[in-house]
Order: C-alpha cells, then sequence, then structure tokens
C-alpha cells in the first residue's frame, strides 16, 4: 500500500475538512476570538484530522500488504487466505469473507471438471483396453493365416496399435494422478521390447537397429520409457532418408550422478528453426509436411511423461544429417543407501 | 508334449491361440467352468497356463494368489492393460510372465518356450543331437566324434531354432524374432549370410543340404 495513492483516494476527506475549517476560521474572525485561541484550536484540529486520516492506513497496510506479497510469492495464488491473518478492520472482514467464498466456490468448480476429467480419462482407458481385444484377436487371425493376409496387415495392424497407445498415454500423463510406478529398470530390455515390436517396420526400411552397450540399470517406469522410446524410435522410421545405409544408433553412457542414453539416427533431421518447437503440442513442422500423417503428438507427449518421470529429454539435428535424441536419468544415491 | 492351459474370456482369441500353440507342437486345453477354476486347474495339471486378467466370475490376479496357494504351476498373465503397477502386481501375485495385448504371436511362443524351460529343468538340455551330430549349446559347437565345429552366436541360435523345428518349416520373421530376443539386432542380408555360413559349417561336417531353402515361406531342416 502507498502512501501517496492512499491520500489521493482520500482527497475528499480533506476538502470536506479544509473548506469546514475554512468556515470556523471565518466564524473565529468574525467573532473577534483570540488570536491564541484560534492557533491552539487550529493545531488540534488539524493533527486529530491526520490521525483520524491515517491511522486506518498504517492498519490497513499491515493486511493488504502481506495479502499482495504472498499473492506474488506463491505459486498457487488461491492459496494465499491459508496464509495471512484474518484482519481486524471491517472492511478486510468484508473481503476476507468475499475471497472465501469466492475460493470455496471455485474449488467446487475445479473438483467438478476434476471429476469429470477423470472419468473421461477413466473412459478411454477403459476403452482402449476393450479396442486392444479386437486388435488382438487380428494380430492372430493373421498370424495364423498368412496365407489370406500378408506382411502389410501386419504393419497397418502395429500402426493402429501405436495410434491407440499414444492416446492411452495422452491421457495417463495429462492426468494430475500418479499414473506411473518408478523402479529399477534395465535399459538393455526395454530398448530389446522396442527393437522386437518395431522389427518388421525397421527391416522393411531396411533401417540398422544397431545398440551398443546399454546394460544399465535407471530408475523410471519400463512401460513408460518404452513408449517414450517408441515415439523417438517411430519419428526415426518415418522420418528416413532415401537411399542405402540408414541406421537407428542407441547408445548409453554412465557418468557419476546420472546415466545418459541417446538415440542418433541418419534421418532426413529438422530445420534448425523447427528445432525449439519439437516438444510443442501439435507442431508438424516441415518435416510433418513432407512426409505427412504426423500428427504433431509423439514428441509432446513423450516429453511431457519424462517431465513427469524426472528425465531430461533433449533433442539435436542437423538437416539432412542427422537427428539426436538425449535422455539423461538422474542416479538417486538415496536408492543405493537403502539396498 | 507340454501341455498348456488357456483362461481366456474371448471365445475368438481362445480359439486363433489353440490353432498358434497346436501348431507350434504344445497340447491345448481351455479352461470350461470359470466357477470352479481352480479345481478345473488343479484337476487338469498343465504344464503352464496363460491367464488372461478379465475373466468372468474371478479376476484373474485374485485366481492367480488362490492358485499359488496350492500349486506353482508356471503362469504367464496375459492382459490389454498395459501398466507397470499392474505388473508388478501380478509378478509379485507369482506370475512367471506378463505379456500385453496385442501380442507378437512369435514373441508369445518364445516367452512360453522361456517360461518352460526355466520351470522343467529336465526337459533343459543343453546338448541336443542331429542325426549322428552332437550340438553342445552352452559352448555353440557341433561334434561329429572327435570333429568340432564351432558356431557363432547367431548361426548357434538359428540352428537350435531349426533343430527344435525339425521337419518344419521355419520363417524368417520366426528367425529374426528369436535373434532380435537375444539382442543380436541383424538385418535381412546379415540373416542370409549366416545362413549360408551355417550351410557350409554343416557340409564341412558332411552334412550337405540339411538345410532346405522354401522360396518366399522359409527353411527347413531336414
Amino acid at each position: 500500500m502507498k502512501i501517496d495513492a492512499y491520500f489521493k483516494d482520500n482527497l475528499d476527506k480533506v476538502v470536506v475538512f479544509c473548506c469546514g475549517y475554512g468556515i470556523n476560521l471565518l466564524i473565529f474572525l468574525a467573532f473577534k476570538v483570540d488570536r491564541a485561541v484560534i492557533l491552539s484550536s487550529s493545531f488540534i484540529s488539524v493533527v486529530s484530522f491526520l490521525l483520524i486520516l491515517f491511522i486506518p492506513f498504517f492498519r490497513k497496510k499491515v493486511f493488504y500488504d502481506s495479502l499482495l506479497s504472498n499473492i506474488e510469492r506463491l505459486d498457487k495464488a488461491y492459496l494465499v487466505l491459508e496464509t495471512i491473518n484474518k484482519p481486524e478492520f471491517y472492511e478486510g472482514k468484508l473481503l476476507y469473507q468475499a475471497m472465501y467464498e469466492i475460493n470455496k466456490s471455485m474449488n467446487e468448480n475445479v473438483k467438478t471438471i476434476e471429476e469429470a476429467f477423470k472419468d473421461f480419462k477413466e473412459y478411454i482407458e477403459m476403452w482402449i483396453h476393450e479396442v486392444k481385444i479386437p486388435l488382438s484377436t487380428l494380430v492372430l487371425i493373421s498370424n495364423n493365416h498368412k496365407e489370406q493376409f500378408d506382411k502389410r496387415t501386419k504393419l497397418q495392424l502395429k500402426r493402429l496399435e501405436d495410434y491407440l497407445d499414444q492416446v492411452l498415454y495422452y491421457a495417463r500423463c495429462e492426468n494430475a494422478e500418479k499414473d506411473y510406478l518408478i523402479k529399477e529398470t534395465n535399459l538393455a530390455k526395454v530398448i530389446k521390447n522396442i527393437g522386437l515390436k518395431n522389427m518388421d517396420d525397421l527391416l522393411e526400411k531396411k533401417i540398422d537397429y544397431i545398440v551398443g552397450d546399454v546394460s544399465l540399470e535407471v530408475l523410471t517406469d519400463s512401460k513408460w520409457l518404452e513408449f517414450i522410446l517408441g515415439q523417438i524410435i517411430n519419428n526415426s522410421i518415418k522420418y528416413k532418408r532415401d537411399g542405402k545405409n540408414s541406421y537407428i544408433k542407441i547408445e548409453a553412457k554412465e557418468e557419476k550422478d546420472k546415466i545418459i542414453l541417446s538415440i542418433e539416427d541418419n534421418g532426413i533431421g529438422i530445420k534448425e528453426g523447427d528445432l525449439k518447437y519439437v516438444f510443442d503440442k501439435s507442431f508438424t513442422g516441415s518435416n510433418g509436411r513432407i512426409v505427412g500423417k504426423s500428427t504433431g503428438m509423439g514428441l509432446y507427449i513423450a516429453k511431457n511423461m519424462c517431465n513427469k518421470l524426472g528425465h531430461k529429454i533433449d533433442i539435436m539435428s542437423k538437416e539432412d544429417k542427422y537427428t539426436k535424441v538425449v535422455i539423461t536419468f538422474a542416479k538417486n544415491n538415496y536408492y543405493d543407501v537403502l539396498k | 508334449m507340454a501341455k498348456i492351459m488357456v483362461i481366456e474370456d474371448d471365445e475368438i482369441i481362445e480359439e486363433e491361440l489353440k490353432n498358434l500353440l497346436e501348431n507350434s507342437f504344445y497340447e491345448v486345453v481351455v479352461l470350461k467352468d470359470y466357477k470352479k477354476a481352480l479345481e478345473e486347474i488343479l484337476q487338469i495339471r498343465p504344464d503352464l497356463i496363460l491367464l488372461d486378467i478379465n475373466i468372468p466370475f474371478i479376476n484373474g490376479k485374485t485366481l492367480l494368489q488362490e492358485l499359488r496357494r496350492k500349486s506353482n504351476i508356471p503362469v504367464i498373465m496375459v492382459t490389454s492393460i498395459n501398466s507397470e503397477t499392474d505388473e508388478a502386481l501380478s509378478i509379485s501375485y507369482g506370475a512367471d510372465d506378463y505379456i500385453t495385448k496385442p501380442y507378437n504371436p512369435n514373441i508369445l511362443l518364445l516367452r512360453i518356450g522361456a517360461v518352460l524351460k526355466r520351470t522343467h529343468y529336465k526337459e533343459n538340455r543343453t546338448i541336443l543331437t542331429y542325426k549322428d551330430l552332437e550340438f553342445d549349446m552352452a559352448k555353440g559347437i557341433i561334434k561329429l566324434g572327435s570333429k568340432e565345429i564351432i558356431l557363432t552366436k547367431n548361426e548357434m541360435l538359428i540352428f537350435s531354432y531349426l533343430l527344435n523345428h525339425q521337419n518344419k518349416i521355419v520363417t524368417r520373421d520366426e528367425l529374426m524374432t528369436i535373434l532380435w530376443d537375444n539382442a543380436l539386432y541383424i538385418n535381412e542380408n546379415a540373416l542370409t549370410v549366416n545362413i549360408s555360413r551355417l550351410r557350409n559349417k554343416l557340409k564341412e561336417i558332411g552334412y550337405d543340404k540339411a538345410i532346405d531353402t522354401r522360396k518366399g515361406i522359409g527353411y527347413i531342416l531336414l
């Protein structure tokens, strides 16, 4: 609370006092009151007026200052009522009560929306599990009757599964609930699973899957990590460069306090100008336009999931040369102690 | 021949799964009465159970828990719910493996093979024979009397798979799956090269034309 602004706000009182006291002075003069009486009366009146004007300022200042500064300091400003003392003055009490009511109704509103969102997410999850049953049937049928279904069917079924998983993980990671389980996971196993999952695509497109020594333990949710790496590998497959010797190279190295996993391809790369937007929602960039079939969601979801799991994800690329995605896992010393 | 019990709610999946397993020389039984699941399992005593989590009357995980109090028949949980929590829970209840739908049929067969191998050690032979050849899987050596041929890891996996499926056509896809499942991520050319090297090694030891190519389908060990 600023004193000059407060003074301006109370200018009407000053004007009323000045006018009233001016008339009072004229009356004193008309009745030829003694000068000493006028002076002492004026002194008492002015001092009293100033006290009346500024005492409320200091009372209010304590309340408003702490309110404003706490709002600024909190990252969830709506929790501010919990952090301040209930004011003693009447207007403050009214304000406090109003804010309390607003907060309450807002919370109820947010809760309704959260519940609706949770229901929606649960429905999506359930729906995906339902859809996966006929999908599994199709996979089995196409495998058991190879004479009727060729490899193209298999690849299309895999695409269908990939899209379903994308929705599933989008629903999971947009949710405030904790929907993952972090435990010690061997990178080699996750990388093998993704390799097997994408084997047909990789062989069909003649992309070599080169895996270095990745037998390292990291703390993560293996299913989530599988999905994240799946998005990256999918991109490498989708944005491969025509010609020979395409590859995806996966390497991992251990440092003092972290483990770094890198996935590098020699695909069409990403334009420098596009690079900083690739993790943005729905961003497809010029590559998306070249290849088509791009939703711009894969890397956005991957980044979101990394944030939740506490991994760092970075991307570097040179157009027509390479794209390299690096995921950094922090090592947890506390966990080692427990072991 | 190992007996596998399929506990699966969806009839068409059950049917196709049965097809798949029977084509891979397993005996398949399906659970008939979900209300008396446990009794039926204990009566049939299968070598392995493929158990879906979403089954009528009783949850797959509950059934697993009840089964574990009475028997250690290997169980592979099959589910369309792809979640780490679910997997960790199933494993803690005593599942031997956990596979999510839709599964790659080749991988499902590999997992079944691996679980059976782990739990039935008596069948876990490391020395196989092919005609008068002795094949030591642990060392990766084919022996004929005092003559020894050393196989690379790729060749060894290919040969043992062919040998386990002798007189049956093995697709390139199956061979690729088993190689990739062992973290040997080779490409189509390398597989062709590995097969021809394996052929040459068998030729050296007197088995020319042991591996026949069936064009467009795969290979067969005669």
